[in-house]
C-alpha cells in the first residue's frame, strides 16, 4: 500500500466534505469549506481524478505504458465506476422506498428525483441503466463514467501533444458554455446535474498538469509566484459566498453561462476560484503533514480507496438524511450521523485494503 | 394551436364569461352540501362545511377555500393579450404510479382545456436540493434557461425532508419568489403534501405554513396541496384499498388531481381584476385551518 501523499490526502478531504455536504441541514455542514467559496469539493474530486490518471498510466520510471494497456485500464475503471453507480442507485431507491413503507409516509418517495422512479419504473429503470435518470446527490458517478469513458482520447492525444489535448478540451468546454450543450435527463425533461462536456475540462487539466509537473519544475515555480493571487481569489470567494453575492442569471449578458456561478456547467467563475484554491492550498500539505499524522493517515487511506469510500459515503449520507428526518434532527443526531459517517468511511477504506491483501497476509 | 384571430377573441370572451360563472359556482353550490361528504374536516367557528368545487372531477372535488388562494397573474395575462404562447416552467417531482410522468402533460392539457385557444408550452424540471441550500440558485439558472411567463413551483418537500431551519427556508423562498417576480414572471406555489404520519409534526406544519405566508406576502397564487389532501383524506373512501396502505392511496389520488387543482387556481387567478380591486374573499388568503392548529 502506498504511503500517504498530498493527492490522497486532498482526495480524502474531498470525500469527507462531500459526505458531510450530502446530509443537508446538518450542523457540521457550515464548517465545510464548500460553504466559503464559489467552487466546492466536487471540483477537487474531479481534478484529482485527472491527476491520478496521469500517475496510473505511467510506470514508476515515468515511462508511459503501452497505448492499448492504457485504453484497457481506463475501460476497466469505467466499468468499475458504472457498476458502483448501479449498486448505490439500487440501494438508495430501496432505502427510500423501505423508509416510506416503514414510516407509512409517501412524502419520502418524493426524495430528490426518486419520485420519477417510483411513478414510472418502466421508463426509469432504463434511465438508471443509461445513467440518464439520476437521484439528487448521486450525480457524480455518472459524470465520472462519461469522463473515464472519454479519457483515453485525451490521454493518448496528450502523449503526442499536451497542448492539443488541452486545446481540444478547452474548446469543448467553451462551446458547451456558449451553446448550453449538456446530456439530457430521461425520463422527464432537463439535463444532467454535472454537465460532462464542461466538467471534462477539469479532468483533462488534472491529467495534463500532472504530466507537465513530472517533466519540468515550471509549474511549481509559477505556482509559488502565483500564491498571492491564489490567496486573493480565496478571500474574494469567502466574501462573495458569505455575503451571498452572485450574478443574476437573467441580468448577465449572453452567453449567460460565461458569467453565472452555476455548478452544473463548471462556469468560468467556479473554475477560476478552484484554480485559486489550488494555488493557495498547494503548499499547505507539506507544512501540516508532519504535525497531524493520524489525520493524514486517515484521509490518505480514504483517498487511496476513493471509489469504495465515495460509494459507501453516498449510501451512508442517505441513511443519515433519512435518520435526521425520522428523528427530527438536532445536534445529538447530527453528531451521531457525522461521527458514524467518518468512522464508516474509514472502516470502508480499511476493509477494502484488508480484503485486497493476499489471504496469508490478512491479520 | 393556431386559429383565426377573431375566433381567439370570441373564445377568450367566452372563457372569461364562463370562467366568471365557474368562479361563482362554488359559492352558489355551497348551500347544497354534497351528501358524499361523510366526515369533512371541521372549520373553526362551526361554519357549515363547504361543498367541493363542482368544476373539478368528482374524486378531486375540494372546496375552493381549501384548494387555493388567488392573486394576479400579470405576465400570463400579458401573454394572452399578445396572443402568444404561454410558456410554463413546472418545477418539482411527484411520486404516485403514473402521476409523475404524466403530471406535466396533464397540466398542459388541463390548462389548454381551461384556456381555449391558448397554446401552453410546458417545460417540466425536477429540482434537487433544498431551497435553503443550493436549489434556489439552480432554480434561477432554470428560469434563465427557459424564460417562462409562469413558474409553477411545488416547494417545501426537500427542505422538510432535510429538516432545514424553517426561517432559512422561508427567507430563501421569499427571496427567490421576489426575484422571479422582479423579472416580470408569474409564480404559482404549490405547498407540500398532507399525510397522516406528519399531521402532528409541528416542524412539518411550520414549513407548510411558511409557504403560505410567503405566498400571501408576495401576493402569488398558492395551491393548498396540504389542505386539499387533508380534505380528501376525510372523505368516505375507506372501501377503496391500496396495496401499500391508505396514505399511499390518498397520495396517489392527490397527485392525480394535482394538475386539475393547479389549473383551477390559475384560471381563477387570471380572473383577478387588473386594478387595485380584489374579488372579495378570493385575493386574500382563504380562511382555512392552519396545519399547526391541529
Amino acid at each position: 500500500m502506498r504511503e500517504p501523499n498530498a493527492i490522497d490526502f486532498w482526495r480524502g478531504l474531498a470525500l469527507v466534505t462531500i459526505f458531510v455536504n450530502h446530509v443537508p441541514g446538518n450542523t457540521f455542514e457550515r464548517y465545510t469549506y464548500s460553504q466559503y467559496g464559489i467552487s466546492d469539493a466536487a471540483e477537487l474530486f474531479v481534478f484529482l481524478a485527472g491527476w491520478s490518471i496521469g500517475i496510473a498510466t505511467r510506470g514508476r520510471d515515468g515511462v508511459p505504458e503501452p497505448r492499448l494497456k492504457t485504453v484497457l485500464r481506463l475501460f476497466s475503471r469505467t466499468i468499475e465506476v458504472y457498476r458502483a453507480q448501479l449498486t448505490v442507485m439500487v440501494l438508495a431507491l430501496a432505502m427510500i422506498a423501505g423508509t416510506a413503507l416503514v414510516l407509512d409516509n409517501p412524502l419520502i418517495l418524493e426524495w430528490h428525483n426518486a419520485g420519477t422512479f417510483f411513478a414510472d419504473p418502466i421508463q426509469s429503470i432504463v434511465g438508471v441503466a443509461l445513467l440518464s435518470h439520476q437521484l439528487g446527490f448521486f450525480n457524480i458517478l455518472p459524470l465520472y463514467v462519461v469522463l473515464l469513458g472519454a479519457a483515453p482520447l485525451f490521454v493518448l492525444l496528450a502523449r503526442d501533444s499536451r497542448t492539443m489535448a488541452m486545446l481540444l478540451s478547452a474548446s469543448i468546454y467553451l462551446l458547451s458554455l456558449i451553446e448550453e450543450w449538456n446530456l439530457p435527463s430521461w425520463p422527464g425533461q432537463g439535463d444532467w446535474f454535472f454537465d460532462p462536456f464542461c466538467w471534462q475540462l477539469l479532468l483533462v487539466l488534472g491529467f495534463v498538469l500532472h504530466d507537465w509537473n513530472r517533466e519540468s519544475d515550471t509549474l511549481r515555480r509559477w505556482s509559488r509566484r502565483l500564491f498571492p493571487a491564489g490567496v486573493v481569489i480565496v478571500v474574494v470567494g469567502v466574501v462573495l459566498s458569505v455575503l451571498e453575492i452572485r450574478p443574476d442569471p437573467l441580468a448577465v449578458p449572453e452567453p449567460r453561462l460565461l458569467f453565472t456561478f452555476e455548478k452544473s456547467y463548471l462556469t468560468p467563475a467556479r473554475l477560476v476560484h478552484f484554480l485559486g484554491v489550488l494555488l493557495a492550498f498547494g503548499p499547505v500539505y507539506p507544512m501540516i503533514a508532519p504535525r497531524i499524522g493520524p489525520v493524514v493517515r486517515y484521509l490518505a487511506r480514504l483517498g487511496r480507496n476513493s471509489l469504495a469510500v465515495f460509494s459507501m459515503g453516498s449510501v451512508m449520507s442517505l441513511a443519515g438524511q433519512l435518520l435526521r428526518f425520522w428523528t427530527g434532527g438536532g445536534l445529538l443526531v447530527d453528531v451521531i450521523v457525522v461521527g458514524s459517517g467518518v468512522f464508516g468511511l474509514g472502516f470502508t477504506a480499511w476493509f477494502v485494503e484488508w480484503r485486497s491483501r493476499k489471504p496469508g497476509q490478512r491479520a | 394551436m393556431s386559429r383565426h384571430p377573431a375566433t381567439r377573441v370570441l373564445l377568450a370572451a367566452a372563457l372569461l364569461c364562463g370562467g366568471t360563472a365557474a368562479a361563482e359556482e362554488p359559492q352558489a353550490s355551497r348551500q347544497a352540501v354534497s351528501p358524499t361528504i361523510v366526515s369533512p374536516p371541521t372549520l373553526p367557528g362551526g361554519s357549515p362545511p363547504e361543498a367541493g368545487d363542482a368544476s373539478l372531477s368528482p374524486e378531486c372535488r375540494v372546496p375552493g377555500s381549501q384548494l387555493y388562494t388567488l392573486a394576479k397573474l400579470a405576465a400570463v395575462k400579458a401573454a394572452l393579450k399578445d396572443k402568444r404562447p404561454v410558456r410554463v416552467l413546472a418545477i418539482g417531482g411527484t411520486s404516485a404510479l403514473g402521476a409523475s410522468a404524466t403530471y406535466p402533460v396533464k397540466l398542459e392539457n388541463a390548462l389548454e382545456r381551461s384556456l381555449p385557444d391558448v397554446d401552453v408550452v410546458m417545460e417540466a424540471r425536477g429540482l434537487q436540493g433544498e431551497v435553503a441550500g443550493g436549489a434556489a440558485e439552480r432554480l434561477r439558472g432554470m428560469v434563465a434557461e427557459v424564460e417562462p411567463d409562469l413558474v409553477i413551483w411545488q416547494v417545501g418537500t426537500h427542505d422538510a425532508l432535510a429538516r432545514v431551519d424553517v426561517d432559512a427556508f422561508a427567507d430563501a423562498l421569499d427571496e427567490t419568489v421576489k426575484w422571479i417576480k422582479s423579472h416580470d414572471i408569474d409564480v404559482v406555489l404549490v405547498d407540500p403534501l398532507y399525510t397522516a404520519s406528519l399531521a402532528d409534526d409541528a416542524y412539518y406544519s411550520s414549513i407548510v405554513r411558511s409557504v403560505r405566508e410567503v405566498a400571501a406576502r408576495e401576493q402569488v397564487p398558492l395551491v393548498l396541496r396540504y389542505e386539499a389532501l387533508r380534505y380528501l383524506a376525510g372523505r368516505t373512501d375507506k372501501g377503496e384499498g391500496h396495496m401499500l396502505g391508505r396514505q399511499f392511496r390518498l397520495n396517489e389520488l392527490g397527485l392525480r388531481c394535482l394538475a386539475e387543482h393547479v389549473t383551477r387556481a390559475i384560471t381563477l387567478s387570471l380572473l383577478q381584476p387588473d386594478a387595485t380591486g380584489t374579488v372579495p374573499g378570493k385575493a386574500t388568503p382563504a380562511p382555512v385551518t392552519r396545519p399547526a392548529d391541529r
